[in-house]
């Protein structure tokens, strides 16, 4: 089947049943699918679907910085670079990085380094590259969470993964994980991460307007969807080992047979 | 098969050379054989077309987008296809961030020439109204993990993105363009299928689809492009010489190696069915 997005805004974001266009209900995330270790080259890597948003992340590091300057002597630094491919939005992105890319790159960096031990590795860089090869709303979220995946996929230690999700108001109701245009015809998003070593909040940013009850909404909701997805991310990683478990006592097997 | 991640040890190369000197390869291979290619289409929702595509370990994901312009004054009634290729820093330590270098040019201009001289896509369709109004198609290669050979996986993923778009049709009106609705597709705008072959060079042994680590120890490559039974572009890059012989060889063995694979890839398979 042919997927055709068309540049149109709705006039209402509900469907007369009162479930939203693609026919989720208010607190329901589209469906997500993340797999690590999908770049060979890296030293971590990640692939995450979550509805039409596909994006690549990898990890390279501990490793020399470039340029030498932005070294630190006391400690590791962390460089994040989000970049989108020209064809994953309607009208065609321009190959450069322009200035949203940027913005998001440092908030993620942001977002994902308290969770790091960056003092141990002094005088190098990690750095994590996000490629949005297909982007359809909640794409900062999505690649917040496909890095720190990346990064456990890499063996960096962590305090604790990330994870990220949008909450927002479309026709006056609170929803959680705002799709394209949702994020496009809402009134207002909220894209927000938490650090689980703590349950604190390290990524937020708001626009729109809300009043202080609504915005309570938002929080509850926002950590609620976020405990749901945290517990597909542990699935992944859990998953890569499991396999590696098996395959290891597949070959001890086979060759205790020949002894 | 080697884990090469930036450098190849002295004894790896050794390695490399004397089993290409018994006519065998690290990974298994002969000669004249391809890596698998596997090969997925169409499943970037907001790209026009798109293919993601695999040679052995190597991945690049192309997308096509395009835009209405005006076309250039001495092609009057014909669309613009232009192609272009991202060397993501994400797919191996060998990329660096910043401007396109040598290599990504190279990959990008090297693809296009095959396709451009193939009498592929066929440009007079994509003109909306003569001196007016033309398709501009950007057909755009993400490298996203790099195991060897980018040249002949992007000729794939372009041609199979090619193959796989559905671009909205317009007519020319006072107004301005208007949206008819349906769609021109890759069975309307392509004809021929161009397939592009790279051999690696180390001494005098010659063989087709080079991996990471032989790419990384041959003394130079060349890549020749072939439609069913033409030549249609050829580059020979790296500090190594061909001679004659070699190159009439390559010349024909290229365009029968290419019969095989175009058969055996069954690109229209990747057109898209619009209801």
């Amino acid at each position: 089947m042919v997927l055709i997005i068309k540049d149109e805004y709705p006039d209402k974001l509900f469907r007369e049943d009162g479930k939203r266009l693609d026919g989720r209900d208010k607190n329901e995330l589209r469906p997500i699918k993340m797999e690590v270790g999908v770049i060979k080259n890296a030293d971590g890597s990640a692939y995450l679907e979550w509805g039409n948003n596909k994006i690549f992340a990898a990890v390279y590091g501990p490793r020399e910085v470039h340029p030498h300057h932005l070294a630190k002597p006391d400690r590791g630094i962390l460089r994040v670079f989000y970049r989108m491919a020209t064809y994953s939005v309607f009208d065609r992105k321009r190959p450069a990085p322009g200035r949203r890319e940027k913005e998001i790159s440092m908030i993620i960096s942001d977002c994902i380094e308290p969770v790091l031990f960056l003092e141990l590795y002094p005088g190098t860089s990690f750095e994590v590259f996000i490629e949005v090869i297909d982007a359809d709303g909640g794409t900062r979220c999505a690649s917040t969470i496909v890095a720190s995946l990346a990064l456990a996929d890499a063996g960096v230690p962590m305090k604790s993964l990330v994870t990220a999700v949008a909450v927002g108001k479309i026709d006056g109701e609170i929803v959680v994980d705002l799709s394209g245009i949702e994020d496009k015809a809402g009134d207002a998003d909220l894209p927000l991460a938490i650090t689980w070593f703590n349950n604190e909040i390290s990524l937020l940013q708001f626009d729109g307007t809300m009043d202080a009850e609504e915005f309570d909404t938002c929080l509850t909701l926002g950590k609620e969807a976020a405990e749901k997805i945290y517990k597909i991310q542990l699935d992944t990683l859990r998953s890569k080992y499991i396999s590696i478990q098996e395959s290891v006592s597949e070959i001890s097997n086979t060759s205790g047979g020949e002894e | 098969m080697m884990d090469v991640k930036r450098v190849i040890s002295t004894i790896e190369r050794k390695y490399i050379i004397n089993n290409l000197k018994k006519e065998e390869r690290i990974d298994g291979r002969g000669l004249w054989e391809y890596r698998e290619f596997k090969i997925d289409s169409d499943m970037v929702a907001s790209a026009e077309g798109s293919a993601d595509v695999m040679l052995g370990e190597t991945r690049i994901i192309t997308g096509l987008k395009y835009d209405v312009g005006s076309p250039f004054p001495d092609l009057p009634d014909a669309g613009v296809c232009t192609i272009m290729a991202e060397l993501l820093p994400l797919a191996s330590p060998l990329f660096e961030r910043g401007p396109p270098d040598e290599q990504s040019i190279e990959l990008a201009r090297v693809v296009d020439r095959g396709i451009r001289h193939a009498d592929c896509v066929q440009t007079k369709k994509l003109c909306i109204k003569e001196k007016e109004a033309v398709y501009i198609l950007f057909v755009d290669m993400y490298v996203i993990n790099h195991g060897g050979n980018l040249i002949d996986c992007g000729g794939v993923s372009a041609l199979a993105t090619l193959i796989s778009a559905h671009i909205p049709e317009g007519i020319y009106t006072e107004n301005g363009i208007e949206w008819t609705g349906n769609y021109l597709t890759g069975e309307d705008i392509v004809n021929e299928l161009p397939l592009v072959l790279t051999y690696g060079k180390i001494d005098d042994i010659i063989f087709l689809d080079p991996s990471l680590p032989e790419e990384l120890v041959c003394d130079g490559k060349i890549s020749i492009s072939v439609t069913e039974d033409k030549i249609t572009s050829i580059q020979k890059s790296g500090a190594t010489t061909f001679s004659f012989d070699e190159i009439r060889m390559l010349g024909q063995k290229t365009i029968e190696i290419g019969k095989e694979l175009r058969n055996k890839l069954n690109f229209w398979q990747y057109k898209v069915k619009i209801d």
